[in-house]
């Protein structure tokens, strides 16, 4: 009898697995658009390479003004030697950005009277945006408490990385050497100060940065170890109650990386919207964005990539090559050469991709950043649905069938495009044009111009 | 936001289902072993699930993991290390934090994220949690109570001291985390010392040093290697001061007083039938 019940209770315990283990869903579909950083005003860019405690950080902003007034002054774990910053490649980026972007992808449904076929459409998207702010100086005042730890030029800027005593001092001496400090900026510079952690400024030389003809400032890479995983957001936010964009592609060999003081959600994905977003998938993007953050209070930061780099599907861009992966910060390749042979399949680089989109203001993110690698390898991306309904001719019976499924289909469409959006639930009816088979509520058009 | 939750408990409720039945197996070989012939289902035992229920919550609410054998041995794990781990036939550790810390260390599949419960539940857990203790049905809540307090104090002179604004203070104590964690895993009654003092010196040892790996050392699992730490000072605090020992049977007798008598009747009626 015991033994019975025992039985029992085990096989209750097998059968709650076996119920509640999740779909395996299968990622499939034709990429067409991309949602990129482009569709942002301001949107700062970072890469942050981690394995154990040794970072690779590569920053770049859109800073759009004149290079003469870009400056940057960021908090560092530790004093930086000029071997540890080094100017990366804004295309690098710009891939990270096309690889990792939401994506829409479409279907065309097959004849319903016909044997299984599809076709594809492919259309190729835009790219990304670089950049970064700011300008540099020189001179160390001992009497201001400031410790000029080291100073050095790397490409077109010149750095200093400064230790300090307190903030008046630094304030001080950022304004002596030429810095357009904001006010508000020294309460903030504070707490950095007592938690030691040192200040890497910069700021462009104007003669190298004419004489190498660029156009636009490149990213700026440093290396260190330090156990801290964050990244400060404050110091942008001072006398600013705006939104900021801010993109962060997480690096790690591990997998999934998360947010450890705010919540990560994932981005709404999967969805099937109607067609005509094909033309306008930057204001649909946008648009679900926006929608998404206010109704997470705005206090929360988005998931909207994450995969093993080795591949990707659908592909919005062909993954990283090794080499591109190194110039993106990534460390640990060389250490673990890969024994296995691949048989013409893209090798496992051993790379795992997060992007996480952080809308963020002063009042909802009083905290900086911090982050943690987790052995999560779960794949997921935002990706949308397109399915061009079938318009040839259908004489069979699954063909009227289909046909008269179709209005209700459109018609869900539109309504998932409506609750996403924001949109008019009208107008999308019209763009879509959902011939609603369903009498409509007979207040909808009651008010309507 | 509601239906995220509802999948993510239905996701874990794998991890509830099999630390329940964790504990029921346990329960029945001890039972063997003290050969005791008492039904494994019978009405007396239940009473001991509430301790299965309040491990398997641990576990759903704070581990995450891809992979169902880790979650199966997490709650092996967290029910084992009652059995033993034990002095005086008492357990130290936490069974959920346990098994919540072993399958950190040992697999390589398994997190926590501190960040997933966001600051929007504070309030609930905390009405829930000061309820509980006004109307004593959840465990031994000044352990709460001084755990909260005392960490809120340390990272009150830290916020001061750094001259961040008071905004942060507020953001870091509403983690809806750091409150599950002191409200359902510092609450196990049967781990923590039994004398008051003991608990409140054993609370505040842990605000301290969870303060410490935190601020010091990065680490954003501070609270349950703190507790994971500092369990096995219940024996010596408990040595130092001694007291009545929690026991859910006493507590099920206490919560049920008003029908007492009938509770008893049961128990005569079942020992009549065994």
């Amino acid at each position: 009898m015991k033994i019975g019940r025992l039985v029992f209770i085990f096989l209750l315990n097998f059968l709650a697995i076996i119920c509640f283990t999740p779909a395996a869903w299968a990622f499939c579909g034709f990429y067409v658009a991309k949602a990129d950083t482009k569709l942002y005003n301001k949107a700062s860019q970072v890469v942050i390479a981690r394995d154990g405690d040794r970072t690779v950080l590569t920053m770049a902003n859109d800073y759009q003004g004149n290079v003469k007034d870009f400056a940057l002054v960021v908090p560092v774990p530790v004093v930086l030697k000029k071997e540890q910053v080094h100017i990366g490649e804004p295309q690098i980026i710009e891939r990270l950005d096309a690889f990792s972007a939401p994506r829409l992808v479409e279907y065309f449904d097959e004849d319903p009277c016909a044997t299984n076929r599809y076709r594809m459409e492919d259309r190729m998207p835009m790219s990304a945006a670089p950049a970064a702010q700011e300008s540099a100086n020189k001179i160390s005042d001992r009497s201001l408490g400031i410790t000029v730890e080291s100073r050095f030029s790397v490409g077109e800027y010149d750095i200093v990385i400064l230790s300090a005593k307190e903030s008046n001092g630094l304030e001080t001496w950022l304004i002596r050497n030429g810095y357009k400090i904001p006010k508000g900026a020294k309460q903030l510079l504070q707490p950095y100060i007592k938690q030691k952690l040192k200040f890497f400024v910069a700021k462009v030389n104007l003669e190298k940065f004419d004489s190498a003809g660029y156009q636009q400032l490149r990213p700026i890479m440093m290396a260190y170890e330090s156990p801290r995983f964050m990244l400060p957001i404050r110091l942008g936010m001072v006398n600013s109650t705006n939104e900021q964009d801010l993109i962060v592609y997480i690096l790690s060999p591990k997998g999934q990386a998360e947010i450890t003081n705010y919540r990560t959600v994932k981005v709404p994905s999967d969805t099937e919207i109607p067609v005509f977003v094909k033309n306008e998938f930057a204001d649909f993007y946008k648009a679900m964005f926006q929608t998404s953050y206010t109704k997470e209070n705005k206090k929360v930061a988005f998931l909207e990539y994450a995969w093993d780099m080795s591949n990707c599907d659908p592909c919005s861009a062909e993954p990283l090559s090794p080499e591109e992966l190194k110039q993106a910060g990534v460390f640990w390749l060389d250490r673990q050469p890969s024994m296995q042979p691949n048989f013409g399949l893209p090798s496992s680089n051993n790379v795992f991709i997060t992007r996480l989109h952080v809308r963020y203001s002063r009042d909802k993110f009083p905290e900086d950043l911090m982050f943690q690698a987790t052995s999560n390898r779960e794949s997921f991306q935002g990706r949308y649905i397109m399915r061009h309904p079938f318009t040839g001719e259908m004489k069979c019976e699954a063909g009227r069938q289909y046909k008269r499924s179709l209005p209700q289909r459109l018609e869900r469409e539109a309504q998932t495009l409506a609750k996403l959006t924001g949109w008019n639930i009208q107008e999308i009816r019209k763009k879509a044009k959902v011939v609603s088979n369903q009498p409509t509520s007979w207040w909808e058009n009651l008010w309507k111009n | 936001m509601d239906s995220a939750i509802a999948i993510h408990y239905c996701d874990r409720f794998h991890l509830y289902s099999n630390s329940v039945a964790s504990r029921m197996y346990c329960s029945y070989l001890g039972n063997l072993a003290r050969k005791k012939d008492l039904i494994l289902l019978n009405p007396l035992e239940m009473h001991s699930l509430r301790s299965a229920i309040i491990t398997s919550l641990g576990l759903s609410l704070l581990l995450r993991t891809g992979s169902y054998t880790t979650a199966i041995a997490a709650s092996l794990l967290a029910i084992a290390s009652k059995f033993i781990f034990k002095i005086r036939n008492k357990h130290f550790f936490n069974p959920a934090n346990f098994g919540i810390i072993s399958v950190l260390i040992f697999t390589s599949d398994a997190w926590v994220s501190p960040g997933q419960w966001g600051e929007d539940w504070w309030y609930v857990l905390l009405f829930a949690g000061t309820g509980g203790t006004v109307l004593k049905k959840v465990g031994r809540c000044d352990t709460t109570v001084c755990f909260l307090s005392f960490y809120a104090v340390l990272e009150a002179i830290r916020n001061f001291t750094l001259g961040w604004t008071w905004d942060i203070f507020w953001h870091r104590l509403t983690s809806g985390s750091l409150l599950l964690f002191a409200l359902f895993m510092l609450t196990d009654p049967r781990s923590i010392p039994d004398a008051r003092v003991g608990r409140l010196i054993w609370a505040g040892c842990i605000a301290g040093l969870t303060f410490i790996l935190r601020n010091q050392f990065y680490l954003s699992t501070s609270v349950f290697w703190a507790l994971f730490i500092l369990s096995p000072l219940t024996m010596f605090l408990d040595y130092l001061w001694h007291s009545t020992r929690f026991s859910w049977e006493r507590s099920l007798d206490r919560s049920q007083d008003n029908s007492s008598h009938e509770i008893l009747d049961r128990k005569a009626i079942i020992f009549e039938k065994i």
